[in-house]
């Protein structure tokens, strides 16, 4: 009774169970609105590559639910998850085949016991780099490719090779206490094939890299525990890596696209439904939608990471300065800043638009500056708690200037809100590009941008909705993906929840 | 181990190379010569254009840059910006358009290319003559004046470039309005009094509704403005002396005269006057017939402040009017029976009786004497410098719109050459129609309908009372409302929707929406309405002084693609007279001539 009474208590605090029922949940989700769109209403006949996708993905979900079943049986019975339901993580990697990353990578977690950050990570490097190929193999089908296609591709399939192998590598060494020095250069070639974009692998290299060499086990342990929680967090890891796969296709692309297919005009092939050569259709000037979204994701990240990261580091200082100096300091930064608050942030953007022009770095500067105060608000009021701490005073008691008292103890140790604020607001930065670029006050409208592209589908929702659905769940992706990545952070990152 | 890593890549890389085409080899493939020898180094232009034209923007833009062109864009949010930038000279081209409201090929010329018109940027003393020399000629003996013409503007010199002709097209909501009472004409705006519901019982107790895109009203007096926010209304609250039919004829039907007549020698024009349309004015809200007939001292004064650039300030439409030497009042019959039609049999006086129930018995000079059922009428008589016959054409465009003598000159009182529009209220003045402490409607109408109020989304008109009351030309339905809606998209949602009746300009590319739709019907017809580039011809910069370097830019475009983008929906256009005259004249895009400009253009 005991026995049972505990095993119960396993299962929620199991780390499969709840996300093999989150994944079949969700499959099943996707099946439906496969079979939802396998059906054409108005033609009044079956479409057979979507039946065929909604077949695969719901024989998926039943697998999936199967083996929630057998993880359930497994721990109330024995206390934890037998070999032969693991096998089975095996088969369901024959899913990976139909795109569906969340069983992929659930099945890998299934696979391997013992879960280290280093696992996880090279789980979705691997499982990055293999949609970059994927995404980019859809080219194969268009009239032409672009001159470097074959080679990138090559380098792509290579360095896909080369991770595969780190992956099974990290899942058999690193069950081991100490880890082998040849692993150091491993760890360095891992994180030179983050240059694609897929910072991921940047990711395992630090962190194999720290374990071979590094001999603080605080810092090992820190490391761990944070990344730990976030890896935890199933949909944080989703997040990142929708967000990291969106940076490695940016990068990517410049080499395997063909820019020329979504800005030049082909009047041929106006409005032509998703097909393969187009797998999102072409627009009203027959530019192919699929490239326009991906080249998208370049201004949308850029403008995103940009008027986050500049703000903050403005924001940051002044707050940080408003902080730590006396009143009339504080009151003067806090009360000018306090001005441009009470300005609403998107009328600033398109007062600047409208006065200097439309173009990227306008579109930067616009969105950045009317986010400085809330970072500086942020700021300020970690650094008022943080420099009461005692190493404050005992590094003022050493004799450091305030400069360095600022930049080396305090702004380190208030940096975790911060980091966190610019997560959750980088998903507004995104819309807010988007929503200027849909009034007509972002880039140039032949430029693709995300918002742009939404533009020409709004005017054609009815006649041709897939113009307009397809931009839209790339931003509703990227921004949900950047606040589920937020919230994870914010778990990990805040001591309270310790 | 290595080895056979390295043949695997090997292999794959043939595979891979195999199975795909690569850019370069497709360009082998096409045979297109366009890169290595062109022009080393590109020219830039910057084309301008406001963000309703943005998808004309893309297709030149698109167009030039595959012709080796750089582009810079530069979209104004609106007409007036867009305006604003034209005047400061900052565009190298700019996309415009043109709609000869008036049906008569001189209009479409003249206030453009003549070095004095009033939308010109161009100086040649070729095109000047041209112009008038085709102005007193008849239609047979034009042709060929206009085919030189185009050929000096576009072919010779490339002063624009012709992108397209438009259609008109016009969506009725026919659960509401009978579709076959709706008129849609070639040039002339569109006429309310014809429109009538399904249910007749409606018509004095529901408004018709419809839609305009632009809600800032230039003026309503006639001749102050000439412009999409106006003609439509003006053309409703003014009558003319003559009309244009549908496929843009002169008539007398619906206008102020029983019949016109051209005089031998083509150089003057006679109209006789009806008596049953009186002035309408507004009083609490509602219209008031005020008992003062429309009349040949007010067709007078209308023509002469018409034709007199000094008559009010910001005069807009003077040009148009400038073929007008004199303009009188016929008092003695026995001019009528002296005076030969041109170009046939019988004197003027007989093409002015016909069809009339009471002939002429006599000529009165004052207004409130005539009374045509006793036989006393009125005759207006035009004279123009040169023989002009295309006068009538103008006569029948909105600024020749007769408004009421006495009530004008008791507004504009105050001194043209101080006119201070900050303080001083002139006739017409939108702020006086307005809700608000500005609002004092002082307008008088002679046409069907009158203006009671307006705000930023809506104005509401009523019928005049007193307009050919009991004559066909009655207006059938009580009220009309006009809809502010700038968004042709959001003006074709509120059709559909059934928030507007009748939507006059719906987009090239939702012409299906509107056929598909049951309650919905679509009308088209051909219009004057021709989009094309207008070069900085009067400017420092390059395009100004190189004639290369606009012919390089003129046969860069590709009406071809305009018009599979328009789903075929536009025709093809070499000049604002392409809708008017057959000249026979086409535009062919042609890069090896881009490239022979370009590298001329270079060499200079």
């Amino acid at each position: 009774m005991k026995e049972k009474r505990i095993n119960r208590q396993l299962l929620t605090m199991s780390k499969e169970y709840p996300q093999a029922n989150f994944t079949w949940i969700l499959t099943l989700l996707i099946s439906l609105v496969f079979l939802l769109n396998s059906f054409s209403f108005r033609a009044g006949e079956i479409k057979p590559y979507v039946l065929a996708l909604f077949g695969a993905y719901f024989i998926t979900a039943l697998l999936q639910l199967f083996i929630a079943w057998r993880i359930k049986r497994d721990i109330l019975l024995y206390g934890d998850i037998q070999r032969g339901t693991r096998r089975l993580g095996y088969i369901q990697l024959f899913s990976l085949v139909t795109g569906n990353v969340f069983t992929a990578a659930f099945s890998l977690h299934l696979i391997n016991e013992r879960k280290t950050p280093e696992y996880t990570f090279a789980v979705y490097m691997a499982l990055t780099q293999l949609f970059v190929i994927a995404i980019s193999a859809f080219n194969v089908f268009k009239p032409y490719v672009t001159d470097s296609f074959p080679m990138a591709m090559l380098v792509l399939l290579l360095v896909l090779v080369f991770q595969v192998a780190v992956l099974i590598i990290v899942a058999t060494t690193m069950r081991e206490g100490q880890l082998p020095k040849w692993l150091g250069l491993i760890a360095i070639f891992t994180a030179l094939t983050a240059l694609t974009g897929n910072l991921f692998a940047l990711l395992l290299g630090i962190s194999l890299w720290m374990k071979v060499r590094s001999t603080e086990s605080s810092r090992i342990a820190k490391w761990d525990a944070t990344w730990g929680k976030i890896t935890r967090n199933t949909m944080a890891v989703f997040g990142m890596f929708f967000i990291i796969l969106m940076l490695a296709i940016s990068v990517v692309s410049r080499y395997t696209f063909d820019y020329d297919l979504a800005v030049e005009n082909d009047y041929a092939n106006i409005l032509q439904a998703p097909s393969l050569v187009y797998p999102f259709g072409t627009d009203n000037f027959g530019r192919d939608v699929f490239s326009r979204i991906i080249f998208g994701a370049r201004i949308s990240l850029l403008v995103g990471f940009a008027s986050t990261v500049i703000p903050a580091v403005i924001g940051g200082c002044l707050g940080g300065i408003a902080g730590y100096y006396s009143n009339r300091t504080d009151n003067w930064i806090m009360r000018l800043l306090d001005v441009l608050y009470a300005i609403p942030g998107i009328l600033l953007a398109i007062a600047i638009i409208a006065a200097f022009g439309a173009n990227t770095v306008n579109l930067i500067i616009a969105l950045s500056l009317g986010s400085i105060p809330t970072y500086a608000r942020t700021m300020r009021a970690n650094v008022l708690m943080v420099s009461n701490y005692d190493f404050v005073d005992s590094a003022r008691a050493l004799g450091a200037s305030d400069f360095s008292i600022i930049f080396k103890q305090i702004i380190p140790n208030s940096l975790a809100p911060m980091i966190v604020k610019a997560t959750l607001t980088i998903g507004g930065a995104v819309i807010a590009t988007s929503s200027l670029s849909y009034l007509g006050l972002g880039v140039e409208p032949h430029i693709p941008e995300w918002g742009n592209i939404l533009r020409v589908g709004s005017t054609y929702l009815e006649s041709n909705s897939y113009l307009a659905i397809f931009p839209g769940l790339a931003i509703i992706l990227l921004v949900l993906s950047f606040n589920f990545l937020g919230d994870g952070l914010r778990d990990a990152l805040d001591p309270r929840l310790d | 181990m290595g080895k056979k890593l390295l043949a695997l890549t090997l292999a794959l890389v043939v595979v891979l190379a195999g199975c795909v085409k690569t850019k370069t080899d497709v360009s082998k493939e096409a045979e297109t010569d366009s890169k290595g020898n062109g022009p080393s180094e590109k020219v830039q232009i910057e084309l301008l254009g406001t963000s309703s034209g943005e998808e004309d923007m893309n297709i030149v833009r698109d167009q030039l840059i595959k012709n080796g062109f750089d582009v810079k864009l530069n979209i104004q949010p609106d007409y007036g910006s867009f305006k604003a930038q034209r005047e400061a000279g900052n565009f190298d081209i700019a996309l415009s358009s043109w709609t000869t409201v008036t049906g008569n090929p001189d209009y479409a010329v003249r206030s453009l290319f003549k070095s004095d018109g009033d939308n010109s940027n161009i100086q040649d003393e070729e095109v000047d003559k041209l112009i008038e020399k085709a102005s007193t000629e008849t239609p047979d003996e034009y042709k060929k004046t206009y085919k030189e013409l185009e050929q000096r503007i576009v072919g010779e010199k490339a002063y624009i470039a012709p992108l397209y002709i438009s259609y008109k097209a016009q969506g009725i909501n026919k659960d509401v309005l009978n579709p076959d009472t709706v008129r849609l004409a070639k040039s002339r705006a569109i006429a309310w009094e014809t429109i009538d519901f399904n249910d007749a019982a409606k018509r004095t107790t529901d408004p018709l509704v419809t839609q305009q895109a632009i809600g800032s009203l230039t003026s309503l007096d006639p001749i102050k403005g000439n412009d999409g926010s106006i003609n439509t209304l003006n053309t409703n609250i003014y009558v003319r002396l003559v009309n244009l039919t549908d496929d843009d004829q002169v008539v007398s039907d619906g206008s102020l005269s029983y019949n016109y007549a051209i005089a031998d020698g083509n150089s003057e024009y006679y109209f006789l006057l009806r008596d049953d349309i009186h002035f309408a004015k507004v009083e609490d809200g509602k219209a008031v017939d005020t008992g003062e007939r429309v009349g040949a001292e007010d067709a007078l004064f209308s023509l002469n402040r018409a034709k007199d650039k000094d008559s009010v300030p910001d005069h807009r439409t003077y040009s148009l009017h400038e073929s007008m030497e004199k303009v009188e009042i016929v008092n003695d019959l026995s001019a009528l029976d002296n005076a030969k039609q041109s170009g046939g049999e019988g004197s003027i006086r007989e093409a002015l009786e016909q069809g009339l129930e009471t002939k002429i018995e006599e000529l009165v000079e004052d207004k409130t004497k005539a009374d045509n059922s006793s036989g006393k009428y009125q005759v207006i008589k035009v004279t123009t410098k040169e023989p002009f016959p295309q006068v009538l054409n103008y006569l029948a465009h909105q600024s020749a719109g007769i408004v009421s003598k006495k009530q004008v000159e008791s507004i504009n009182t105050y001194d043209v050459a101080s006119f201070n529009p900050d303080k001083d209220i002139a006739y017409g003045d939108q702020r006086t129609v307005t809700e608000g402490t500005t609002y004092n409607n002082h307008l008088y109408a002679s046409g069907p309908y009158i203006l009671v109020t307006k705000n930023d989304y809506q104005a509401e008109f009523v019928k005049n009372p007193a307009y050919h009351a009991g004559s066909e030309f009655e207006p059938k339905i009580e009220q009309v409302t006009v809809r502010f809606i700038e968004d042709p998209d959001s003006a074709l949602s509120a059709l559909r929707n059934g928030e507007i009746h009748l939507f006059n300009g719906i987009p090239e590319t939702k012409y299906d929406l509107v056929e598909n739709d049951d309650k919905l019907v679509l009308q088209k017809n051909d219009s004057n309405a021709v989009a094309y580039l207008l070069f900085n011809n009067n400017s420092d910069r390059a395009v100004a002084k190189s004639e290369n370097l606009r012919k390089a830019v003129l046969y860069s475009i590709n009406q071809e693609e305009f018009l599979n983008f328009y789903q075929g929906n536009k025709k093809k256009a070499y000049s604002t007279v392409s809708p008017l005259v057959d000249t026979g004249n086409e535009l062919t895009a042609d890069a090896a001539k881009v490239k022979e400009f370009l590298t001329n253009y270079q060499a200079e």
